[in-house]
C-alpha cells in the first residue's frame, strides 16, 4: 500500500484521521453488513462464531447458561460500536475522533476482521498476499483493516503516553 | 450475572410471594460455595488465534486488566507462542465478567476451576 499517512495521527488538534470518501464508503459498507448479521443471523452462525466464543470447555449446562445470559450484551456491543464509528465515517466535516471514538474504532474493526477472517480462512502465514490466491482481494481487505486496526492502537498507545 | 440470586433470602417475610413464605423463617447461608471457592480459584485463559492482531491483544491485556505494556506483552507473547495464557484468577463470578470482557474485545478466552 503506497500510503505516506498513517490513519489515525495523533496531533497537537487531537487524533486526526486520514481516511478518504472512497474508503470511508468501504467502511461504512462493511460494518453495515457485520451490523446486518448481528441482527438477523440465526444463533450459531458459523460467519458468527469468532464474535461468540465458547466460556466454558466440558460443561455444556455452563456454557448454555453463559451464552443465554450474556450473548444479547455482547450483540448490544458490537452494535454500539458499530453505530459510533458509522455515524463518525458519515459526517466527512469530522476529521478528529475522541477517544471513546478511536475505542470504537478498535471495536468494529476488530468485529469486522473477525468475520471476515473466519469467512476467508485466514492463518497465521496470510499477511503475505500470493497473486495466485483466490482470496487475494478479500485478503488483500483484511490486510486493510488490519492496517487501519494497528493504526487505531498507535494512536491510542501515543495519546496515553503507553509506548 | 445472576448467580446469586438464589442465596438472596431476605424477602422472606414478604406477604403473598407464595414460595417464599413457605420458606423456613430463618435460613442459614451455607459457607461452602464460598471455601470451594477459595480453594480452588477460577482462572481465565486466552488461546491464540491466526486473526487477532498482536498488538490489538496487548491491548486489550492493557486496556481490561490494568497491565503495564511489560506485562500485557510478556502475556500476549505466552498466547502467541505457548498457544494459551492465563490472564486473570479468582471467584467464578469475576472469572466470568473477565471471560465476557475478553468476548466482547473478541478474544478467544475461556475459564475454568483451577486444578479441577
Amino acid at each position: 500500500m503506497a500510503r505516506v499517512k498513517p490513519p489515525f495521527a495523533a496531533t497537537k488538534k487531537g487524533i486526526v484521521v486520514n481516511l478518504g470518501s472512497d474508503e470511508r464508503d468501504l467502511l461504512r459498507r462493511l460494518l453495515g453488513e457485520v451490523g446486518e448479521l448481528l441482527t438477523s443471523a440465526p444463533i450459531g452462525d458459523p460467519k458468527l462464531a469468532r464474535l461468540f466464543p465458547p466460556a466454558y470447555f466440558n460443561n455444556d449446562e455452563a456454557e448454555t447458561e453463559y451464552q443465554r445470559l450474556m450473548r444479547d450484551e455482547l450483540v448490544a456491543s458490537r452494535l454500539s460500536s458499530i453505530a459510533t464509528v458509522d455515524a463518525f465515517l458519515a459526517d466527512e466535516q469530522l476529521k478528529t475522533v475522541t477517544f471513546a471514538q478511536l475505542d470504537a474504532f478498535c471495536a468494529a474493526l476488530n468485529s469486522v476482521r473477525l468475520v471476515l477472517g473466519t469467512l476467508l480462512a485466514v492463518g497465521e502465514i496470510d499477511d503475505y498476499l500470493d497473486a495466485d490466491d483466490p482470496r487475494h482481494d478479500e485478503l488483500a481487505l483484511y490486510n486493510f483493516l488490519s492496517w487501519l486496526l494497528d493504526g487505531a492502537i498507535t494512536a491510542i498507545s501515543q495519546n496515553h503516553g503507553a509506548t | 450475572m445472576n448467580t446469586s440470586a438464589n442465596r438472596d433470602n431476605e424477602g422472606v417475610n414478604t406477604p403473598g410471594v407464595t414460595l417464599v413464605a413457605a420458606a423456613p423463617a430463618t435460613i442459614e447461608r451455607p459457607a461452602v460455595e464460598e471455601s470451594i471457592s477459595l480453594e480452588h480459584p477460577w482462572v481465565v485463559l486466552v488461546w491464540n488465534d491466526p486473526i487477532n492482531l498482536m498488538s490489538y491483544v496487548t491491548f486489550v491485556f492493557q486496556k481490561l486488566f490494568g497491565y503495564s505494556l511489560e506485562k500485557a506483552t510478556e502475556l500476549m507473547l505466552d498466547v502467541h507462542e505457548k498457544g494459551k495464557a492465563v490472564v486473570s484468577s479468582g471467584s467464578k463470578e469475576k472469572a466470568e465478567m473477565d471471560v465476557y470482557r475478553l468476548h466482547e474485545h473478541g478474544l478467544w478466552a475461556t475459564m475454568q476451576q483451577d486444578g479441577a
